[in-house]
């Protein structure tokens, strides 16, 4: 099966919205929910996520705490800020702009 | 405040690093093995499931570092590296750290403490308002003169006149001799610093028979009126007038150079010398105009000055005012000495920087080696300059560190030992600029050259490098080359500030040994100054000192004369005269004399040799013939062809005819007015003969064994028995004059003597490197040598050969530059010429030997090299 990789950029995008949908969620779970929700085509290169989640912790977009899986295991547990919401909102915007500007120079034959 | 934030949770994550990476490891960790998991069930090994996860996953490393970066930290945790590695190495050679810390602090603290002074003396703005507009005339002027010039410049924008004049007051328990400031009503106008309470002079006060108004100091304020916030229209008794007080100045108020503890107008106070134009007793401050330069108001008062000679020849003849510009003015004395130190200060601050340099590159080249594996290990070029400034600069701001504290010492140091001169710059302390910037070149040459090693190690071919290296000796001749300029420079530099030193220290025991004319030992001095208002005339005078001096005399082990001026008191009376039989000579251009008066045998207290005819004797008194006694210099330049004694002498100018004095003898030379000062011609005349009652001053002059605080009290008592109403003032001994008189040669000789010994340290702590340095490179060189049958003797002359020919062209290089650089020293030398060649000899053997010496010890090590060893040293 042919798997794309991300366009440099939209990581941030991916698990802000990944969040936004499904509350809290850890490392593992962000990775699997975006591979599936992307019908297994985006395929992140799963250590990536956490540097990003890294960052998103100092920009105060996410917040962290510990907790158990349902396999009894210890996990970090993310969970959108407000500050993180109004990140994805603004991303957003900015991402239909960019996509919406490329279809349609694309689209001009 | 989103930056704010994100600041607090990068310094969070910083602190609590250890548990972030924890956490991070752990999380990684959990998604390996859960994705691993997913694998194994759908049926993989255990080998390929785990390799398959790594795969999905990434290069953990690599990620972990990117998530470092993520916090922005890394920086700082190689930083922490850094000096954990730095500290480490400075540890393993304790030596080279205390050399190196130690040259930084010394260069550091000492041209700090220098600076400072120098920078509150010479840099600091006078406490005025613009104060760039203020000027002083560099001579002397008359109240009639300055009131001339008020009315016709047109450069100058106010402007007045002050002569300082003890007055005594006498509203206390004892009567107490104050300092007044006589003033004209321009010149407190003139400094803009409005008192603090009340007014100043006003001009319509300032005229003859105007009111007895004073403005007070703030310490007279303070001391005298109890900082009462009334004391505005309190009357004070002053020399026996009572005196309103109109108004206070604030603290902060001074005159430029005079202490003055109240200001009068001079029409009021002394309305005798007021009027007169020839008597030029008032110093004279001045405010330029806004926008006029110095030499407009140069030009301006050369045409007033040829103005007043035209009008007044008689008096104003040689008018030559000078304007000069406050600030230089005030400085004039020191000026010359600070900036030879200064220049010391520069000179010691290379030599501590090349000696840190010197220092670093030694290093640097023998850990060439671990360097250059630390770079084929994979070390970034960055990394190992980063690692490099590091160290270098850890250095620097530990020998920063110890300068500091220096440098505070150093500055108090100063202080305490600071000449009469400085005495009125009271806030002097150390500048916290002046420290950063000397800092700054200190961690600068850190920089530079502890960047060599890196910067070589960056460039170097590994694999060649680390077979040299093998072999011990990887110096290149660049650096080799660099090192031995600087060990040169070293000399070169010391022996400038040595000579400098050497110099100043020959003048000052020229000038501890010269003559005074007199025996200073066992002399206390005091000042006494008789009220105008009870002793106008010369006979109660004359009554009051006959008193004096004998109760004075009565007392036992005691011999007690008078003289107008003490010699190196520092005060001087001067008077035109004429030759009874010489051609006259024009008004206006008669020669000069020094005139002192004197009662009791005040050459026999003295102890000032008589060189020809007789001293003064109980007979010279009142309706006796006018008698007087010169000096030697009085006889050298106006009785060279004639024998001095039988001549006669009058003061020029007489209304009546003339009262000759007879010379009735000679006396030795005195240094009045300075040990390292001219000697002028002299005219000793006794008092009760005087025509001038003006002269209501005098100074004792008392020989005695032991002079306690007892004593003085003492005689204190006898000169309030003969009158309660006399101040006492200016006890000092004798000795304590002289030493006055050599403070600032001291002080000068002291300073650059301290210069000079850390130059030569440092000097041979620089060439005691470099020799030590390349003994141990030539190891190899040297065992062979002795292997093949050189004796001791060759071993010895080829090290000490080897570091003689570097001192030997510092010290030549330096000694031109001594010869060039100890001119500007003219002025602070006492009877020695700059370029004094015993000092030069004795310095550049001083300094051959040091650096002999410095070479010696490494010399030895080669000596007693077993050649065995040293072969197999490889």
């Amino acid at each position: 099966m042919q798997r794309d990789e991300i366009p440099p950029g939209t990581l941030y995008l991916l698990i802000l919205k990944t969040l936004a949908r499904s509350g809290e969620m850890h490392g593992y779970e962000i990775a699997n929910s975006i591979q599936r929700t992307s019908d297994d085509v985006l395929q992140v290169e799963e250590g990536s996520l956490y540097p990003a989640l890294q960052r998103m912790l100092i920009k105060g977009w996410v917040t962290a705490k510990w907790g158990t899986t349902a396999g009894n295991r210890r996990a970090r547990y993310y969970q959108l800020t407000p500050a993180g919401r109004k990140q994805l909102t603004l991303a957003m915007t900015q991402f239909e702009r960019v996509i919406g500007a490329i279809t349609r120079v694309i689209a001009a034959v | 405040m989103n930056w704010l934030r994100e600041l607090g949770r990068r310094i969070w994550m910083l602190a609590r690093r250890r548990q972030f990476d924890a956490d991070l490891e752990e999380e990684m960790r959990l998604h390996l093995e859960t994705r691993q998991q997913e694998h194994l069930q759908w049926g993989m090994q255990e080998d390929d499931a785990r390799a398959a996860a790594r795969r999905r996953f990434g290069s953990v490393t690599a990620l972990r570092e990117m998530s470092h970066m993520a916090w922005g930290w890394e920086w700082f945790e190689h930083f922490a590296q850094d000096i954990h590695y730095s500290l480490r190495m400075l540890r393993k050679s304790p030596g080279f750290a205390a050399v190196a810390g130690l040259t930084l602090a010394l260069g550091i603290g000492a041209n700090t403490a220098i600076f400072s002074v120098i920078d509150s003396v010479l840099l600091s703005p006078l406490p005025y308002p613009d104060p760039q507009q203020l000027v002083a005339m560099k001579q002397n002027d008359s109240l009639q003169n300055v009131i001339d010039i008020q009315r016709q410049t047109r450069t100058l924008s106010q402007g007045g006149g002050v002569n300082i004049e003890s007055m005594d007051y006498t509203g206390g328990t004892q009567p107490i001799q104050i300092l007044a400031a006589y003033v004209d009503a321009g010149l407190l106008e003139t400094f803009r610093v409005p008192p603090m309470l009340g007014r100043i002079i006003s001009p319509d006060e300032d005229v003859k028979g105007g009111p007895r108004n004073i403005v007070a100091s703030y310490h007279f304020w303070q001391d005298f009126l109890n900082s009462d916030p009334h004391a505005l229209g309190k009357t004070i008794p002053l020399s026996g007038s009572d005196y309103t007080v109109i108004g206070v100045m604030p603290a902060g108020f001074a005159l430029p150079r005079e202490h003055a503890d109240v200001f009068v107008s001079l029409w009021v106070a002394y309305p005798e010398a007021a009027p007169y134009r020839g008597v030029h007793f008032m110093r004279t401050y001045w405010r330029l105009k806004p926008g006029v330069t110095l030499s407009q108001a140069q030009a301006d008062l050369s045409t007033i000055d040829r103005r007043l000679a035209e009008e007044y020849p008689d008096n104003e003849r040689d008018r030559e005012t000078l304007v000069v510009p406050l600030q230089q003015w005030l400085t004039g004395d020191v000026r010359p000495a600070l900036l030879v130190l200064f220049g010391a200060v520069g000179l010691v601050l290379l030599i501590a920087c090349a000696n840190f340099a010197g220092l670093l590159m030694a290093r640097a080249i023998a850990r060439q080696q671990e360097f250059v594996i630390r770079a084929s290990l994979g070390a970034g070029r960055s990394r190992l300059i980063r690692q490099a400034l590091t160290e270098s600069g850890f250095l620097a701001i530990i020998g920063g560190a110890a300068g500091l504290l220096l440098a505070k010492w150093g500055t108090g140091f100063l202080v305490s030992l600071k000449p009469a001169e400085l005495e009125r710059f009271t806030g002097i302390h150390m500048d916290a600029h002046v420290f950063l910037f000397v800092f700054g070149i200190s961690l600068l040459t850190g920089a530079v050259f502890g960047l060599i090693p890196a910067w070589s190690a960056a460039r170097a071919d590994v694999a060649e490098s680390l077979k040299e290296g093998a072999r011990g000796s990887t110096a290149s001749p660049f650096s080799q080359v660099l090192r031995q300029l600087l060990v040169t420079a070293e000399f070169a530099l010391a022996l400038i500030l040595l000579v400098g030193a050497g110099l100043l220290m020959k003048g000052f025991s020229r000038l501890r040994s010269v003559n005074p004319g007199f025996n200073q030992t066992n002399v206390t001095t005091m000042h006494l100054q008789l009220p105008a208002t009870r002793y106008a005339e010369i006979p109660p005078q004359t009554g009051f000192r006959r008193q004096v001096l004998a109760r004075l005399n009565s007392l036992p082990g005691v011999d007690a004369a008078m003289v107008t001026d003490i010699p190196l008191g520092g005060n001087y009376l001067s008077h035109s005269f004429v030759i009874d039989g010489r051609p006259p000579v024009p008004v206006g251009a008669e020669p000069e004399t020094q005139t002192l008066s004197v009662m009791g045998d005040y050459f026999r207290v003295m102890q000032i040799p008589i060189r020809a005819g007789r001293s003064f004797t109980s007979m010279d008194h009142e309706g006796q013939p006018l008698v007087a006694v010169v000096n030697e210099e009085m006889v050298r330049k106006f009785f060279q062809h004639e024998n001095p004694l039988g001549a006669r002498i009058d003061w020029s100018r007489r209304a009546g005819p003339h009262q000759w004095m007879t010379i009735i003898g000679v006396a030795q030379d005195v240094k009045h007015s300075g040990l390292n000062q001219p000697v002028d011609p002299a005219v000793y005349a006794p008092f009760p003969q005087s025509d001038e009652a003006w002269r209501r001053w005098m100074t004792l002059a008392i020989r005695t064994p032991g002079a306690s605080a007892k004593f003085i009290e003492e005689v204190k008592k006898q000169v309030w028995s003969v009158d309660s109403q006399i101040p006492v003032s200016e006890v000092h001994t004798m000795e304590d004059l002289m030493g006055v008189s050599l403070a600032q040669q001291r002080f000068n000789m002291l300073l650059l003597g301290l210069f000079a010994a850390l130059a030569l340290i440092l000097a041979a702590v620089g060439i005691y490197g470099m020799m030590a340095y390349r003994v141990g490179q030539r190891m190899h060189e040297i065992g062979i040598h002795i292997a093949l049958g050189a004796q001791r003797r060759d071993v010895l002359r080829l090290v000490l050969g080897d570091g003689a020919k570097l001192a030997f062209f510092g010290i030549a290089i330096g000694i031109a530059g001594a010869i060039v650089l100890s001119r500007v020293m003219k002025s602070l030398l006492f009877e020695v010429k700059p370029t004094d060649p015993v000092t030069f000899s004795l310095v550049t053997i001083l300094l051959a030997i040091v650096a002999l010496a410095a070479c010696y010890i490494p010399a030895r090590r080669a000596m007693r090299l077993d050649p065995m060893v040293a072969l197999r040293y490889e």
